[in-house]
């Protein structure tokens, strides 16, 4: 489904992402580790055409000098040089780390810009598709994104990017700075979603809380690729296991 | 109710809402875009120039002038976007100097034509006049009152009931976000620049009939919409009534009681008090608190 191949990303003269190639197949989820700095936010950005975004923006204003290199695929289509909507519109639909929600509108509100690009007709069941998925965003519909604790943001920004009927839900760190508790429920929103036939690509600095979730995952250090495998596979590599898996 | 009592609270609460329409388009652009479009006062005065010109040199009748006006100056404000602003977008003194320039271009272009003369000037909406606490006003200004209300109502309906405004405030509050599903920034600014045109345009028509078109007034309205939006809390409706009825009544009373002279000094002092005491106005977000809760 997701194919990236050889991926550069430069800030000004700062490597981000390094020769970077991974591979995400229909239906599955796949994992993306390492530790801050490593580049998976760049990579998920990059995918989402966020970071294509922004290097158009400094360009027209001469500001940071930003180099993209490599290919992103999509059903082998190449969507390295489309807009963020236009890869909405395929289906690549991103939540952002740090919760990220529309702090001063109310929580149905958000949900509600997650389907901006959806026929309006789908509004009504999308929001109970969400609220069946997270049972406690019902009693908060009405209540200001912004006044939410992190976990519940967490739940917003998921839905929301629900909302826009993502085929390949790119999750970038969703369980940062969550309690256990809050954790365990994401991971479960996460493979209810991923049950429902969506496929995820997510990151996350360690692996141990989705490794239950995961098929398959890549390790990253310095923007470049360090190992993957199967859960399995990256827990019998010991200098992984004690970096990433906190085993 | 005493004279000059009962001619305050009227007529302090009709310049609160000329001041509330007359600022009602910067208040909007800058929420929604985070633009502060000091082209503002020039649009303001363009519309009324403009309008004059489409009826008097191409012979429209008003109606038709003035939505053509609207249109135009509303237009004029996306291109102000795509033009002037698309490549400083973010730097916020760059957008800030060059909307300045785009005003100061406009109010000087017509003084450099000869628009200074007193031949210009737009007719009432509706004429007439009615007592109201034993104050005679005029029916223009009641109308004004009444589209000031409706159009701030209309507002808070478009950004809070349709996805077109869900969408405008998304970008306003998380630009990457709301990139993230599919709203597209460049888009969004430069509807809200059109919108934000069309409405001084709107308050333009509305306000200048109640006296000729003078060129400085281009000047007067960009520190009225300052003041106001300052004063309540830039990003915040409730704070622009608020901010509105504040100076709107402060100016009056100063009329009325200090003298005429002095009423225009309370929307400049209101700016350099709100800076120097609470430079998020009165009900301006205080994000980064915001952002640690």
């Amino acid at each position: 489904m997701l194919e990236v191949r050889d991926l550069m990303v430069f800030y000004e003269n700062a490597l981000a992402v390094n020769d970077l190639s991974l591979e995400v197949r229909q239906g599955e989820v796949v994992g993306v580790f390492g530790s801050n700095s490593a580049g998976k936010t760049t990579l998920l950005n990059t995918v989402a055409g966020l970071t294509l975004h922004l290097q158009q923006r400094e360009r027209r204003k001469g500001g940071m000098r930003i180099t993209l290199g490599g290919a992103i695929r999509l059903d082998g289509e190449e969507i390295g040089g489309l807009s963020p909507r236009a890869r909405v519109e395929r289906g690549v639909v991103l939540c952002r780390e740090r919760h990220p929600v529309f702090r001063d509108n109310t929580v149905e509100e958000n949900l509600t810009l997650g389907a901006y690009l959806r026929p309006s007709g789908e509004l009504k069941r999308g929001l109970e598709s969400v609220y069946e998925l997270f049972p406690p965003l019902v009693a908060l519909r009405k209540r200001k994104a912004g006044m939410l604790s992190g976990g519940e943001k967490e739940m917003v920004a998921i839905g929301t990017a629900l909302m826009a009927r993502p085929r390949l839900l790119l999750m970038d760190e969703p369980l940062l700075g969550l309690s256990p508790l809050m954790q365990a429920e994401v991971v479960r929103g996460a493979r209810a979603i991923a049950r429902r036939g969506v496929t995820i690509l997510i990151s996350e600095q360690y692996a141990r809380p989705i490794l239950p979730i995961i098929d398959r995952g890549y390790v990253i250090e310095n923007g470049a690729l360090v190992v993957s495998g199967t859960g399995a596979e990256l827990l019998d590599n010991p200098e992984v296991k004690s970096a990433y898996f906190g085993v | 109710m005493g004279g000059l009592l009962a001619s305050t609270l009227v007529y302090g609460l009709v310049n609160s809402v000329v001041l509330l329409l007359t600022s009602l388009g910067f208040s909007l652009t800058f929420g929604l875009s985070g633009v502060a479009n000091f082209a503002h006062g020039g649009l303001y005065l363009l519309s009324g120039f403009l309008c004059w010109l489409l009826m008097h040199r191409v012979g429209l009748p008003f109606p038709l002038a003035a939505a053509a006006t609207v249109l135009l100056v509303g237009l004029l404000g996306a291109a102000i976007y795509r033009t002037v602003l698309m490549s400083v977008r973010g730097i916020v003194l760059s957008e800030v100097i060059s909307t300045f320039a785009v005003g100061v271009a406009i109010v000087e272009f017509f003084r450099w034509k000869g628009f200074t003369t007193y031949d210009f000037t737009l007719p009432a909406l509706v004429d007439g006049s009615v007592d109201i606490l034993g104050v005679t006003v005029d029916w223009q200004r009641l109308l004004i009152v009444a589209l000031g209300l409706a159009l701030t109502g209309l507002l808070w309906l478009f950004t809070h009931r349709t996805m077109v405004g869900l969408a405008l405030r998304g970008m306003s509050q998380d630009e990457y976000t709301a990139l993230s599903v599919g709203i597209e920034s460049d888009w969004a600014a430069t509807l809200s620049l059109g919108l934000g045109s069309a409405l001084a345009a709107v308050a333009g028509i509305a306000l200048l009939p109640l006296g000729i078109i003078s060129i400085n007034i281009g000047y007067d309205v960009l520190l009225i919409a300052l003041a106001v939006t300052v004063l309540g809390g830039l990003e915040s409706t409730t704070g622009l009534i608020l901010g509105s009825l504040i100076v709107g009544f402060a100016m009056v009373i100063t009329g009325n009681y200090v003298g005429p002279r002095w009423s225009e000094v309370v929307y400049l002092a209101a700016i350099v008090i709100v800076l120097a005491v609470k430079p998020s106005g009165l009900l301006g977000k205080s994000k980064e608190l915001e952002d640690r809760v």
